[in-house]
């Protein structure tokens, strides 16, 4: 007998140690965005720094800071960019041993799009509209994979602006017109009006987050809340614009389909349970083998075919099949654009946003005093429902 | 055992470790982080234009040097990319080539260049000539381009071919008397817990 169970209390313990790990990367959350997102991308895992660069570039937009949410959308673009080819921690999330988060966040491909509209409007509000067109186009681009190809590339806002940038450029933007038009369910986009130089760009609502079902967490589900917020209205000047939602970031995120890391993660959820399983009847089996016998090399077959069901229970143990449901949790649910004609001079927007039943949220209304110096070049504004008012830009 | 342990949660996924993105041009491979725009593309295509635009017989041949004058690349990828590189690219590199050949005129800092103007003829600074005398010279050339893209995705992976065209334009015909493209072609695949 000693000569069977100190191999095995070896094993045991080099299997346990496996398990070790090295010292963890935490930070402490505030639950305020400006300072955790900071702080995470400078002390946090280096795997969740796209995510926190998202965070944070949706936050300092609302907040008017946009030099900070170039910083952190530039350096989440460049690693999105750049994720083709062997990855050592997309392998480790592939492997039964290490969860999908392990991987380098870079989001689902409703996230990645909404990083490129945020860039592109940014691009946009720099004067440099064809970098703007360029993020609109990639912000397509990176829906145009899906399952069901009757969701690819369905973005309207994205779309709607390629045209809309390519006409202010002097080219034929007609196209990219009729494209948004055809995915635009049941909404009538305005015409091109390459006079008007003021360009707002209008979110609302709670957007999507994620969560994880199935025996093992192995299924990746989208939580989506319904908006407290249907619409909104701008007025500027002596015009009142209606704005209603263009894109919907819920359904955007609902209709992508499987993932191919669904039938991995399906896999690491069946190698889990089977393990478990097979732990499960040679443990049981051999123990009670083990104890009805009375002969001794009977004994210690049992116990031997036990210690093969407890590795297994641990091999079961050790295998993650959870999903990732890390979330750019501060995404809006609806995103519009108007766009007016605004004359040099000094003028006062304000942008109401409306419940479903049409009534006003009082205090959600932003005031925004724009002046425009030229209009040669375009005013970009950024409004969300969470955006910091009085702002001046 | 061993056999449980050597399984692999990714096995019946088609390369599961993603595709190292393939740089092709023309009969040529290389290995590059994405499929966008990047430096070495920035250095070929650069390269290739300035060794183009001095052979053509207007710079070539010119009793004088020609002025040029640089106009904004039109970015018609879905790569958001800093348009001035290029066209410094080029410049640098004819002014080091070209020795005297061409000269360019630096319009993007005429705001500057009149102010200083102005206050020489006010007298608020020294002037090593007669300030009153126009001497901002006019373009001979205007030098552009575009950049222009096809991108497509599919569970195979992701192809990017960008065409980079420039040309040189008389500013007093509006003739296009050079234009010189060069092209790229990209693909890649990545890892499979990205797709």
């Amino acid at each position: 007998m000693k000569s069977l169970w100190q191999p095995a209390l070896l094993a045991v313990l080099l299997t346990l140690a496996g398990c070790a790990t090295t010292p963890k990367r935490e930070v402490v959350l505030t639950g305020n965005v400006m300072v955790d997102a900071p702080n995470a991308i400078a002390h946090g895992p280096p795997r969740d720094r796209v995510l926190w660069e998202y965070r944070l570039a949706a936050a300092a937009m609302r907040q008017g800071q946009f030099a900070l949410a170039k910083q952190n959308l530039d350096d989440a673009l460049l690693t999105l960019g750049g994720i083709y080819g062997n990855d050592p921690n997309a392998k480790k999330a592939r492997s039964y041993f290490h969860a999908e988060a392990k991987k380098t966040f870079i989001g689902e491909p409703y996230e990645r799009s909404m990083a490129y509209i945020y860039r592109g409007i940014l691009y946009w509000m720099d004067g440099e509209p064809d970098n703007a067109r360029a993020c609109f186009r990639s912000a397509e681009f990176e829906d145009s994979d899906t399952e069901k190809h009757e969701y690819a590339g369905d973005w309207v806002l994205p779309e709607y602006l390629d045209g809309l940038a390519t006409t202010k450029l002097h080219g034929d933007g007609s196209d990219a017109f009729k494209r948004a038009q055809a995915v635009a369910r049941g909404v009538n986009l305005p015409p091109y009006h390459p006079e008007a130089n003021g360009l707002f760009f209008v979110e609302f609502g709670p957007g999507p987050t994620k969560f994880a079902t199935g025996r093992y967490g192995e299924e990746l589900r989208f939580h989506t809340a319904p908006s407290p917020v249907a619409s909104a209205e701008l007025n500027v000047d002596a015009l009142r614009i209606p704005i209603a939602p263009t894109d919907d970031v819920n359904f955007q995120a609902t209709t992508r389909g499987g993932r191919v890391m669904d039938h991995i993660l399906g896999n690491k959820a069946v190698f889990k349970s089977t393990t478990d399983t097979v732990g499960n009847v040679a443990l049981v089996g051999g123990l009670a083998t083990a104890a009805a016998s009375r002969d001794r090399t009977t004994e210690e077959v049992g116990l031997g075919i036990a210690l093969v069901g407890l590795v297994s229970k641990t091999i079961s143990a050790a295998t993650v099949p959870a999903a990732d449901t890390r979330s750019w949790d501060n995404l809006p649910c609806y995103l519009s654009f108007a766009s007016v004609p605004l004359p040099p001079g000094t003028h006062v927007a304000t942008i109401q946003f409306l419940d479903p039943a049409g009534q006003v949220l009082p205090n959600l209304t932003k005031t925004i005093t724009i002046n425009i110096t030229t209009t040669d070049r375009d005013k970009v504004v950024f409004v969300s429902d969470t955006s910091l008012t009085p702002q001046t830009l | 055992m061993a056999a449980l342990l050597a399984g692999c949660a990714s096995s019946g996924v088609k390369n599961p470790s993603g595709v190292a993105v393939t740089h092709i041009n023309a009969d040529e491979q290389g290995f590059v982080a994405g499929t966008g725009v990047e430096s070495q593309d920035m250095v070929m295509v650069a390269d290739k234009m300035s060794r183009s635009i001095l052979s053509i017989p207007q710079i070539a041949n010119a009793a004088t040097p020609p002025t040029i004058v640089l106009e904004p690349v039109d970015n018609q990828t879905r790569f958001p990319i800093n348009k001035d590189i290029f066209l410094t690219r080029i410049r640098a590199q004819l002014n080091s080539k070209a020795r005297g050949k061409v000269v360019f005129l630096a319009r993007s800092e005429m705001a500057a260049l009149e102010q200083e103007r102005n206050r020489k003829r006010q007298g608020a600074v020294t002037a090593s000539s007669d300030p009153n005398v126009q001497e901002f010279k006019g373009a001979d050339y205007f030098l552009t381009g575009s950049l222009q893209g096809l991108s497509t995705r599919t569970a195979a992976g992701t192809s990017d071919y960008i065409l980079y065209d420039f040309h040189l334009i008389d500013a007093r015909t509006s003739a296009i008397v050079w234009e010189d493209s060069a092209e790229m072609k990209k693909q890649g695949l990545e890892d499979a817990a990205y797709r």
